[in-house]
């Protein structure tokens, strides 16, 4: 099944459409490793390395891509639709408007904006999706949903190091959906039957940016950290939630991106906090580690209010800036190391 | 009981030997490009110079960022803990603590027991450490040695702007080639390390007492640009350049 590419850097493209037009939904991550030289031709190295490195896996692949599709995200990566489509090669690019906000009349405009998707993605591979394929579709990834959360919870109670964590939830959005569900339900067993807890980790709470490659998680694995909880797109927010089973499925996948737990570049904050507070009092953790990748504007300017009103709220939490680098950074570790002893 | 604690950081590496909490001993020397080498040797020359043996270490800690290559160590702790640690024991009220190395500056701020509070360290950035004065006394071809004094000589400091290693070192050949006087360039950049750090504190209280360490703070331009800005007086143990390895040693009898 030829993947079809998607940027977003948040979790709300609708990857249950792609599912249903026969394709695997396939989210650009980047390579940390190739870097994102071959698209600093294109792009100001101020902008957020993660999303150059996005255009500099377009750059170099998009021709094995069925498609690319864009969520509407944080303003620097949005403005990066026209840059891509003068410069990657592609035979069909879309952009997803997903509302900022989650009123009626953003959901009225978002119903339009899925429907408009659909009918481009018709009209171009010549497909007719029905309402039984998009229906299948938020099924299956249901399914993949509840097994992920099932998952996710085992690491406050069994050894689950962090990249094998980071490692499931790049699978979730890369893999071919139907083998996904497969070896999610075989690393479910494998992880009911881990070593409890490791006494000398300490649990703790992951904000911020994403974290796209498995490097920074071994990072806080050196320093002593296991992650219990998070807070990020690639992580709990894309499974947190389970589609509802409406009769219209576009319905119900509006109703389903009004529920879903919001990242920093939507509006008003609120909800945000709400989210990171409420998961903060179900499971216990000893910090919250708020990271931000250099440049990610919409967590770096929310960053003092969510550190000042977790503080106001009795936990402990440590801000930290990254590079887009897989190389182990000591600083960083020191830093953490500190904080570590701090608990 | 007899410890030892080794500070490697990214010029020099510290040692600092500690009997019954009296400091004994203390040495620095270059670390240079092996970490592992730096300690052996800096460890080798102390018991020489001491006439022990290594069995007599009753516990040995590591700090600095070179510490996870102490394979022999009973402990690794983090140089902040190492420099509070360190900083008591020079003035035991200490409440804040600016030190600044090699690579790195931090700000450590302590509870009224003693303990750390809270820190805050610079960004990847050599801007306000030890780095950036090397190649500003290479630019003014002085000694680092005789940087602090010839600031305290300055009429007017010269203004330096640029937050960049880099840049700042091309302004500061800027200043050269206009005829600025070198006592004043001098402590303009003594200025702007203290701004930087100043701002890095964040808009908070200063603690006080508050203690400069780390080899930064044998510069006494250094700490004469930061009292003016904080506005408060600033101690400085003798043993600024090796708090680190002092405090990390204190660590290992309470251990």
């Amino acid at each position: 099944m030829q993947k079809f590419a998607y940027f977003d850097t948040g979790h709300e493209f609708p990857e249950e459409i792609i599912m249903a037009a026969g394709f695997t939904p396939y989210k650009i991550l980047g390579d940390v490793h190739v870097g994102t030289a071959a698209a600093n031709d294109f792009l100001f190295q101020y902008l957020c390395p993660f999303a150059r490195g996005c255009m500099a896996e377009a750059l170099s692949d998009s021709e094995q891509w069925a498609g690319i599709g864009f969520a509407h995200g944080c303003d620097a990566t949005n403005r990066q639709f026209d840059v891509w489509k003068a410069h990657v090669k592609h035979t069909f690019l879309h952009w997803l408007d997903v509302p900022m906000k989650i009123n009626k009349t953003a959901q009225t405009f978002y119903r339009q904006d899925l429907n408009q998707f659909i009918k481009a993605l018709n009209r171009h591979f010549d497909l007719s999706i029905s309402r039984e394929q998009l229906r299948a579709a938020i099924n299956r990834s249901n399914k993949i949903k509840t097994v992920m959360k099932q998952l996710a919870a085992l690491r406050a109670e069994k050894d689950i190091p962090n990249p094998d964590y980071f490692e499931m939830t790049r699978m979730a959005v890369q893999e071919p959906k139907e083998q996904l569900l497969l070896n999610l339900e075989v690393m479910l067993d494998d992880w009911q039957n881990r070593d409890p807890f490791p006494k000398d980790k300490t649990p703790i709470l992951l904000t911020g940016s994403d974290v796209t490659y498995k490097e920074w998680m071994e990072v806080l694995e050196v320093s002593g950290f296991r992650v219990v909880r998070d807070d990020l797109s690639l992580g709990e927010r894309y499974f947190n939630t389970t589609i509802q089973d409406f009769d219209d499925p576009v319905e119900a996948l509006v109703d389903y991106n009004c529920r879903i737990p919001q990242p920093a570049t939507k509006v008003p904050s609120d909800n945000r906090m709400q989210y990171l507070l409420q998961i903060l009092d179900e499971t216990k953790v000893e910090g919250v580690i708020l990271q931000t990748l250099k440049f990610c504007e919409p967590y770096a300017l929310d960053a003092p209010w969510v550190i000042e009103t977790l503080k106001h709220h009795g936990y402990k939490v440590i801000p930290l800036e990254r590079e887009f680098t897989p190389t182990l950074d000591h600083q960083t570790i020191t830093r953490l190391e500190t904080f570590k002893e701090l608990l | 009981m007899l410890t030892v604690g080794i500070d490697i950081g990214s010029i020099t590496t510290k040692i600092a030997v500690i009997d019954d909490n009296k400091l004994l001993f203390t040495d620095v020397s270059f670390t240079g490009y092996n970490a592992e080498k730096a300690w052996q040797s800096i460890l080798d020359k102390t018991l020489t110079r001491l006439g022990i043996e290594q069995s007599a270490i009753d516990r040995l800690i590591a700090t600095g960022y070179g510490r996870n290559s102490v394979d022999i160590a009973d402990k690794k702790i983090t140089e902040i803990m190492c420099h509070a640690s360190g900083a008591r024991f020079f003035l035991p009220k200490t409440r804040g603590i600016i030190d600044i190395g090699g690579q790195d500056s931090k700000f450590i701020s302590l509870g009224d027991n003693g303990s750390v509070g809270d820190f805050v360290m610079n960004d990847k950035c050599s801007a306000g450490t030890g780095r950036f004065l090397e190649v500003m006394a290479r630019a003014l071809e002085l000694n680092l040695e005789d940087f602090g004094k010839i600031s305290l000589m300055a009429k007017k400091p010269a203004k330096i702007s640029s937050m960049c290693t880099v840049f700042a070192e091309s302004e500061v050949i800027s200043l050269i080639s206009k005829g600025e006087a070198r006592e004043n360039i001098v402590a303009g950049i003594h200025e702007s390390i203290a701004s930087r750090v100043t701002s890095m504190m964040g808009q908070s209280a200063t603690p006080k007492p508050l203690v400069l360490t780390g080899g930064v703070a044998k510069n006494i331009g250094i700490k004469k640009a930061l009292e003016k800005i904080l506005k408060i007086k600033i101690e400085v143990p003798d043993t600024a350049q090796v708090n680190g390895a002092i405090g990390a040693a204190l660590l290992g009898q309470k251990q």
